[in-house]
């Protein structure tokens, strides 16, 4: 995911320092902190549960330090210094709490992960009261991969298509499929598997299988890669297509050479946030793919499963052993998912793209630090004409649309969609 | 310990079966779907049978999907707790036009799990009588010191705590179970109580619990969640229908419930069993309910040994070769069949639920040589490796399973035993053909020794003399006093009325009740500091931390404005 | 990286002098042709799809629809086997769950999106991004999960102190709870709309901080070094230039964030004890969610009761359509959507 605005030149400050006083103030209003909330909590209101420990300790520690920073600064840089700590606090306790649900997911499956069989075997030799080292998940990893290779399949070649059409060949009908499929990127996902088992299974007469699950899940995928892919296609400057046009290429060359591989390490993206999705479900499949405790690699026939199915059969067993395996499944899809989007890494090209990016960044550092030494007014000169460049873009918006087109393609776009677009 | 045990018993039917299904070599697979609370034992039978070579998928999406799955010719056969033609909230659910014919798969219990402490002691022999079952999910008998349950209870002196029950959120099995029983037994609370949730009546048999809004009950999903609801710590006062094996997982009581013959009978396996003795199949051909069971005679059932919420759940088999099912599936699914008749209810007790009696077991047998292609099933029963009967057919199940205690007559003092999961785990567990779960398993060096002599009997306040009572509670004060001799006078009133089968001498060791334990409160000491000084006290910490700089930071302002 | 939550644009380009290809007037060639041609076919393929799931979805809730009539809207009972059946209080509960998960979120959110693009060393600020992206990424069973078996018995303290310390606020009252009572369980504080709501915020707050990073370090640079020239602290330059530059996609991303929050299923399936009363309370016992109550109830519902929940499903549909419009509408006029 690289960044826009260094992209272009504009490299922004960093606004650091760290002074003493700083830290000595963070220090002296974080043990005043503790103490007297171990004070209050000991002494005279008991407070039970450890969160309200921490919360009480996070508030008495805000005041404290806005006390403590006030004795030096004024009332602006008190709330900056304040801000601050919020900011860091917020986002430490996201990241804290989520990499906490990884490690939770971990630890509960901890009993199930060590066993080597649990990846290479499956359940068929394996029942509920079975210990761990017996039976595994093989099957559903393999079922994982082959419904959403058979998703990929079918989503991928529709869905570039799609969202090709929409670039395009704007008009009213454009508008239409494009509405249609953002409103269907908010279907609830077990819809998507009614849809196809009354569709497929019932009324054509496919048995449940693979192959059923994984069109339940392309269901799914496909708004989601649409939306993500038709916003980057989006992207693509007007002055890039028209460069190929007036070359005399004709729309489909210039989708072929221009556009697709401008777009694609932002497709790639796109491709895989919507795999991430699709492959963690659990609704869709439900209804689909039937249930079985054996390998089955045959998507045409006989049911398979896939693991989030296999994590919600598994959790819901008495046996604690079924537990730990549902966990050790989890974990196993957590793993699969980040190797997604290693995959996505590697594939997508945005590698190549981001370390041309952060050589050009290095040399235009390693520039910046040779005239900054030789001719300070030089760097002020090219500051303001910086600014003077960004103010003459119309509506002032970020610096990649405006920005002359003067290399090829790939430099300019970084394309790649956010995650929120797979919701 | 189980697994172990569970090996065993797999090793044992292997022997015992010798060579009669391995002969049949020509097994396809075949898929089923439906009840989630078979699921377990059928997982586990899958298992078993995939040695022979039979390829069982068994989806467990509930028993609705299941039977309209069957209906639809999407699987080969579906397992459930209600059968065709029922009306399930009003809706008739109409049969198949495929013929189909029931058979018996899993019994079990509708076990009453819960989560109940007096004075910080766990509760764990609390005895309930099918009226007070139903007030409590009918909502009409709303805390745990209301007069039928202490009429249940007479050595329990339980406090005015709120009673939460916890049903199922989704669609389940279990509650389709226990419907039956309320439908069947106390039709007009039952019938009153689903008119106040919104439904039409006369109300039956559902699968989905109704829930009046504000009436204190909390729904959850699955038996997982169920149990580990009421298994929080936090949440006393709660009381769930779930499978007896949730409750021995998560290591909590289950209520022992009155009987016909005025016993409150745990739902041990034997116990199901036994009570599943006087179920019966409907056998006329032309009724709608053809094949269907008919529990009445459970619940009504004379035995001393049965637990009267017993039920089993069906497995629907097609009878003819359409929607896809053809005669080799037929071949496997009889053989699969006669399995789990015979040799797969031996392991039906250390799964958590109650092996098939004879009877249903033959009724089983009747059907499977109907299911195309099964004709050379066994469906001899003399060669049924069943656990509740032996090879001659006869019943070993009415000879060996236990008896309940005296003190588990209605009117006498409660069995101070703890009961499901609180119980000590067994040493040895049960033998693979004996059907009694934990025979009067000596339970040892529980929690529930000592403080037998701490507290007299004589200032037990209010109830009549010689009755355990336990602390009151309410108060919370930590006066040991309140908490009465359990232990004499529960053995007194063993000893009085005693001599039944069971030793009780065994008991007496632990008669000290787990109740009559000495008061330790959990509640927060809330003596001295009033709130008041609380408050006063936060703000003079405060003020000295916050105060020496403040005042210092004026100086010096005043300082640098001069 | 730019795109964030693109407007879907409804009309051509905005500015006038915007660089738009020029319409081209001259014959296109017979590769264009069938090329344009595929693309079409593409376009219809998945119009046709997806308007059969639509088609499905209103067939499907039909027959409950038409039964239920005008009432559908206003019932709160869910006994559709009953005929007394409606969507006013799992909707409700839909939007209570997935405005707690909002409004927890969206501080967290900002947070993080703030500390990546304002507060972080460069150093690290590309794995940070790589982190969240893939937080987003973390299968909504595993959320439920963790809910389940950790949060549910973990949070009823916080519960209990809010609804204590707050009890003025009508929301965070707990109905038959009583602080003075020392044999009060917790009961009246687990499987509420709280619970689930913190659930599904966990599993938003990754998305929305993503789409909220994304704009704030579009934030022009010229005008980061003019606030700061100007000597505006950081926080000043935040909230003069950053903030308000990235309005749109901050209000665009919580608009998302409560799209997903609304169509959760499976977390909200495995906290949730559903009421089919409008609970207002939200720290009480009891909530109800649309996807939630299709995944607890397909099972074992009767083909009228199926169609009663494609109703809902279709009426939590067209809800969360209207919000998606409503997102896209607000993130068009912003400065910073007008490229995202």
């Amino acid at each position: 995911m690289a960044d826009l605005a260094p992209a272009r030149g504009e490299v922004r400050r960093q606004l650091t320092g760290l002074r003493i006083s700083d830290l000595l103030n963070l220090c002296g209003a974080g043990a005043a902190a503790v103490a007297l909330t171990a004070l209050i909590s000991s002494q005279l209101a008991p407070v039970t549960s450890p969160l309200g420990f921490v919360a009480l300790a996070a508030a008495i520690f805000l005041a404290l330090y806005a006390l403590l920073v006030s004795l030096a600064e004024r009332g602006v840089a008190v709330r900056d210094r304040l801000v601050t700590v919020m900011v860091h606090g917020l986002a430490f306790t996201v990241l804290a709490v989520l990499v906490f649900i990884v490690v939770f997911t971990f630890a509960r499956g901890a009993a199930a992960l060590p066993h080597l069989n649990f990846f290479t075997d499956d359940m068929a030799k394996a029942g509920p009261l079975d210990p761990l080292d017996v039976g595994g998940i093989a099957h559903a990893i393999v079922g994982t991969l082959i419904q959403i290779t058979i998703a990929l399949v079918i989503t991928i070649p529709l869905g570039l298509l799609t969202a090709v059409f929409l670039t395009e060949m704007p008009g009213r009908f454009a508008r239409l499929v494009r509405t249609v499929v953002e409103a269907m990127t908010a279907l609830p996902s077990i819809v998507a598997g009614l849809f196809v088992y009354a569709t497929l299974v019932l009324a054509l007469g496919v048995p449940k299988s693979g192959v059923a699950a994984a069109t339940a899940i392309s269901i799914m995928m496909l708004p989601i890669m649409i939306r993500s892919a038709d916003v980057v296609l989006r992207l693509v400057p007007g002055t890039l297509k028209e460069a190929s046009y007036a070359l005399g290429a004709g729309q489909f060359r210039t989708v072929r050479q221009v556009v697709l591989p401008t777009t694609r390490s932002g497709l790639t993206t796109a491709v895989i946030l919507a795999t991430a999705r699709g492959i963690g479900e659990t609704s869709p499949v439900l209804l689909t793919s039937g249930f079985t405790a054996a390998m089955n690699s045959d998507p045409t026939s006989g049911p398979m499963v896939s693991l989030p199915l296999a994590i919600f059969q598994f959790v819901k067993s008495p046996e604690p052993t079924m537990v730990a395996r549902g966990f050790g499944t989890a974990a196993v899809l957590m793993l699969l998912v980040l190797a997604l989007f290693v995959v996505a890494r590697v594939i997508g090209g945005s590698n190549p793209l981001k370390k041309d990016e952060r050589r050009r960044a290095k040399e235009q550092a390693r520039a910046r630090r040779r005239t900054s030494r030789s001719k300070r007014p030089a760097r002020l000169s090219s500051l303001s004409a910086l600014a003077r460049e960004h103010a003459a873009a119309p509506g002032g918006s970020t610096p990649v649309k405006h920005t002359p087109v003067e290399h090829t393609p790939v430099e300019h776009l970084p394309l790649e969609p956010s995650p929120q677009e797979q919701s | 310990m189980r697994r172990a045990l569970a090996l065993l018993v797999l090793a044992g039917s292997l022997l015992a079966t010798g060579a009669a299904p391995a002969a049949a070599d020509s097994f396809v697979p075949v898929n089923g779907a439906g009840s989630s609370w078979s699921s377990n034992a059928v997982d586990q039978w899958r298992r078993n049978v995939e040695q022979y070579g039979m390829r069982i998928n068994y989806a467990s999406t509930g028993s609705s999907d299941g039977r309209n799955q069957f209906k639809a010719g999407t699987v080969d056969f579906a397992i459930t707790e209600i059968p065709y033609g029922l009306k399930d909230g009003g809706v008739v659910d109409t049969p198949p036009s495929r013929g189909f014919v029931y058979m018996p798969i899993v019994a079990g219990g509708t076990a009453f799990m819960y989560n109940l402490s007096v004075g910080g002691k766990q509760v764990t022999n609390l005895r309930l009588s099918g009226e007070v079952v139903t007030g409590i999910f009918t909502g009409t008998i709303t805390s745990w010191d209301d007069a039928a349950i202490a009429k249940d209870n007479p050595g329990l002196a339980l406090p005015r705590r709120k009673i939460v029950p916890v049903v199922r959120s989704d669609g389940s099995g279990s509650t389709a179970q226990f419907t039956t029983w309320m439908a069947a037994r106390h039709q007009s609370a039952w019938d009153a109580y689903c008119k106040a949730a919104g439904r039409s009546t006369p109300c039956g048999v559902t699968s989905s619990y109704p829930t009046i809004p504000g009436k204190g009950f909390v729904a959850q999903p699955n038996s997982q969640g169920v149990a580990g609801y009421v298994a929080q710590r936090g949440n006393v006062g709660t009381i769930t229908y779930v499978e007896y094996s949730y409750a021995l997982k998560t290591g909590y009581p289950v209520a022992k419930v009155l009987n016909e013959a005025g016993y409150y009978v745990e739902p041990t396996a034997s116990n199901v069993a036994v009570g599943l003795l006087g179920a019966r199949i409907n056998t006329d051909e032309s009724s709608p309910k053809y094949l269907t069971q008919d529990l009445s005679g459970v619940y009504t059932n004379k035995d001393k040994r049965t637990y009267p919420l017993s039920s089993y759940s069906y497995i629907v088999v097609p009878t003819s070769a359409q929607n896809g099912f053809t005669a080799p599936k037929g071949h496997t699914l009889g053989a699969f069949a006669s399995y789990f008749l015979c040799e797969g209810q031996q392991q039906a007790e250390v799964l958590g639920y109650s092996p098939l009696p004879i009877n249903l077991v033959q009724a089983g047998l009747d059907q499977v040589g109907k299911i195309p292609g099964a004709t050379d099933a066994n469906v001899d029963i003399k060669k049924c490796h069943n656990p509740t009967f032996s090879a001659d057919g006869s019943n070993t199940l009415t000879k060996n399973a236990p008896q309940p205690s005296e003190c588990d007559k209605q009117g006498n003092d409660q069995c101070d035993k703890p009961t499901g999961g609180a119980a000590p785990a067994p040493g040895k567990g049960s033998t693979p053909s004996g059907a009694g779960a934990e025979p009067s398993t000596p339970a040892k060096g529980t929690t529930s020794t000592g403080g037998t002599g701490t507290a007299g009997t004589g200032d037990d306040p209010g109830t009549d003399g010689g009755a355990v009572t336990g602390p009151t509670g309410t108060d919370g004060g930590g006066d040991a006093g309140t908490a009465g001799g359990g232990g004499g006078g529960a053995v007194v009133a063993g000893a009085t009325t005693g001599g039944g089968p069971v030793v009780c001498s065994d008991d007496t060791g632990e008669c000290t009740n787990l109740v009559s334990m000495p008061v330790e409160t959990d509640a927060p000491q809330s003596g001295g500091v009033g709130p008041l000084a609380v408050v006063a006290a936060c703000l003079l910490a405060v003020g000295l931390v916050v105060i020496p700089p403040l005042v210092s930071r004026g100086a010096a302002a005043r300082k640098a404005r001069r | 990286m730019s795109a964030t939550m693109q407007a879907p644009r409804v009309q051509p380009e905005v500015p006038r002098d915007a660089d738009v290809p020029r319409p081209i007037g001259t014959r296109r060639s017979l590769g264009d042709r069938v090329f344009r041609a595929v693309l079409l076919c593409g376009g219809v393929a998945v119009l046709a799809i997806m308007g059969f799931v639509g088609i499905f979805l209103f067939l499907r809730a039909w027959d409950a629809l038409s039964q239920a009539g005008w009432d559908f809207l206003t019932t709160q009972a869910w006994e559709p086997d009953s005929g007394n059946f409606g969507i006013a209080a799992i909707l409700v509960g839909t939007i209570l769950i997935a405005t707690v998960a909002v409004v927890v979120a969206v501080p967290f959110a900002v947070g993080v999106a703030l500390y990546i693009s304002e507060y972080a060393p460069p150093r690290l600020r590309q794995s940070l991004i790589s982190i969240v992206d893939l937080m987003a990424a973390i299968p909504s069973v595993v959320f439920g999960l963790w809910g389940f078996f950790f949060l549910q018995g973990h949070i009823t303290g916080l519960a209990r102190w809010l609804s204590t310390t707050f009890d003025w606020f009508p929301p965070f009252q707990v109905p038959g709870s009583d602080p003075d009572d020392p044999l009060a369980t917790a009961t009246v504080y687990t499987s509420s709309t709280f619970i689930a709501g913190l659930v599904v915020a966990m599993m938003i707050t990754p998305v929305i901080a993503s789409i909220m990073r994304e704009v704030f370090t579009q934030a022009p640079v010229g005008e980061r070094e003019g606030a700061l020239a100007l000597g505006a602290t950081r926080w000043g330059m935040i909230r003069r230039v950053v903030l308000p530059y990235g309005k749109g996609g901050m209000i665009g991303g919580t608009m998302l964030g409560l799209g997903r929050a609304l169509g959760e299923t499976i977390a909200v399936y495995m906290i949730i004890s559903p009421v089919f009363a409008i609970q207002w309370h939200v720290l009480a016992n009891g909530g109800s969610s649309v996807s939630s109550l299709i995944a607890l109830r397909y099972g074992e519902s009767t083909p009228f009761g199926m169609s009663a929940l494609m109703a809902a499903g279709l009426a939590l549909f067209l809800m969360t359509l209207a919000i998606n419009f409503g997102a896209s509408s607000v993130v068009a006029r912003s400065r910073s959507g007008a490229s995202s």
